[in-house]
């Protein structure tokens, strides 16, 4: 299984091996970046983001359990995934970093074959992973637009990221965001014809309601008598 | 100078009973000295704003309209109920809510002169700065007196097709009554309504003051039904607007 190229960290304190390891991963057209020791691994790892760590055990400043234990221990590094590197007597201790979280192993000297194997294989689990967790948080986002719908806050652009999937997650975020812009453009269209205040009267008909009251005696009585009505109060 | 100030509606169910509370309830509360006339003695309702009850009113209008007693007997002096500390008072001239009594006004009515007699009697009696009429919806005999009494007028309309020429029919005959000073009161309007424009629509089509635009909102309706609603909620914006609306009836 081949994959694509992947952003490495080489990690050991021999600079012959940490050369051997490069050359064959660069032919294989990976990037490489290299640390020696973990102070330095820890630093790169922060600094920038890597598909994979080869690790080796022994090493000075910070050891490769010490450095493995701190990977593993932060939320961010631990996505990265780890392999540990060692001599083939070292076999106890492989066991032990990989019971703290290493992907796999290898063993010194490299066999360039299974090199490739466990690279790639550690490679298409971690992009498989980093799938999941994108479809996650992507997932994440389309029930985030249900609540924003809710609360009438909604932003329609805040799907598109996930509107450009072309699975099933995407399909149901692109009509999502279409049913919201069209529910939400009706609305506009409604309170803007609702807001225009109609007063319609029939003043034919009015008028003839004010005859009826005004055309009686009593009311021209009333209206005759208004002034006196009102200064009568003054006095 | 006592000033009279009728608050009308063509239809029932605007709010006028409790734009009238609430007005001469702030005119009292700046020192003056107030009297509220329910004169909807065929649906009376304005006593329970001011915490009065059907068995709290013992005189009512109908008592004095019937020759039962002076109307200064039907008045009650309301400012203890609705707050001690108010600068001015408020004496409230119930309507009696008792059905039967009720029933008879709607069957033999009464005499309009004589409730103008009892206004002027009260008003010196009672020494009042403003009377306040809280009138019967429609047009009829002692509504027409009401409006040609007053020297200010506010007709409380709701936003809606059914007021608006209702609300055109008594505009008119209050100019034809000559009304010294006239304004609209917008009530319950619904807020999709951009407030500026109602009121210049308002005040363009009926050719009359608007004094406030007061919003519909289920809180307030709520609210403004256990009681005084500019006393309860002082800083409240509609609040302000009852206040606005006062100060227009009594400028």
């Amino acid at each position: 299984m081949t994959t694509a190229a992947a952003s490495i960290l080489v990690v050991d304190d021999d600079p012959i091996n940490c050369m051997l390891l490069t050359r064959d991963l660069e032919r294989q057209g990976h990037r490489v970046a290299t640390a020696e020791d973990g102070v330095r691994a820890l630093e790169a790892l922060r600094a920038e983001p890597f598909d994979l760590v080869l690790l080796d055990v022994l090493m000075p400043e910070l050891d490769g359990y010490e450095t493995l234990a701190q990977i593993e221990g932060d939320e961010t590094l631990r996505r990265v995934p780890v392999i540990m590197v060692s001599s083939l007597e070292d076999i106890e201790s492989v066991v032990r970093c990989i019971e703290m979280g290493a992907a796999d192993y290898l063993a010194k000297p490299f066999d360039p074959v299974l090199l490739r194997a466990r690279i790639n294989g550690c490679l298409t689990k971690k992009r498989l992973h980093d799938l999941e967790l994108e479809y996650i948080e992507q997932v994440g986002y389309v029930v985030e637009a249900a609540r924003a719908v809710e609360n009438a806050s909604f932003a329609p652009e805040s799907l598109d990221p996930v509107a450009e999937r072309d699975d099933a997650l995407g399909q149901l975020a692109r009509v999502f965001g279409r049913m919201a812009r069209e529910v939400n453009a009706r609305e506009q269209a409604l309170k803007r014809e609702v807001q225009e205040l109609r007063i319609e009267i029939d003043e034919e008909r009015a008028a003839a309601q004010v005859a009826e009251i005004t055309d009686t005696d009593y009311f021209q009585d009333l209206q005759r008598r208004a002034d006196e009505l009102r200064s009568h109060s003054e006095r | 100078m006592a000033k009279i100030i009728s608050i009308h509606s063509f239809r029932g169910g605007t709010g006028k009973s409790n734009m009238a509370a609430n007005v001469a309830t702030l005119l009292a509360a700046g020192g003056r000295r107030i009297g509220v006339v329910d004169t909807d003695i065929q649906s009376p309702g304005i006593h329970v704003l001011f915490g009065m009850t059907r068995e709290t009113v013992t005189r009512s209008l109908n008592d004095y309209l019937w020759g039962r007693c002076e109307i200064g007997k039907a008045a009650y002096d309301v400012t203890s109920r609705l707050d001690e500390g108010l600068a001015g008072r408020v004496f409230l001239i119930p309507s009696s809510s008792n059905p039967s009594d009720i029933a008879r006004v709607m069957h033999d009515g009464y005499d309009v002169g004589l409730l103008n007699q009892g206004i002027r009697d009260l008003m010196r009696e009672l020494e009042l700065d403003e009377l306040i009429i809280d009138t019967h919806p429609g047009l009829n005999e002692e509504t027409l007196l009401s409006i040609a009494v007053c020297e200010a007028l506010a007709i409380v309309m709701r936003p809606d097709q059914q007021d608006y020429e209702g609300t055109s029919v008594a505009v008119s005959v209050a100019r034809k009554l000559s009304v010294p000073r006239m304004v609209l009161v917008v009530n319950n309007t619904p807020p999709v309504f951009d407030f500026a424009e109602v009121k210049e629509r308002v005040e363009k089509t009926y050719e009359c003051e608007v004094a406030a635009v007061l919003p519909h909102s289920e809180e307030l309706m709520v609210l403004a039904s256990q009681g005084i609603f500019a006393l309860r909620y002082p800083d409240h914006p509609v609040t302000a607007l009852y206040r606005q609306v006062a100060a227009c009836l009594t400028a």
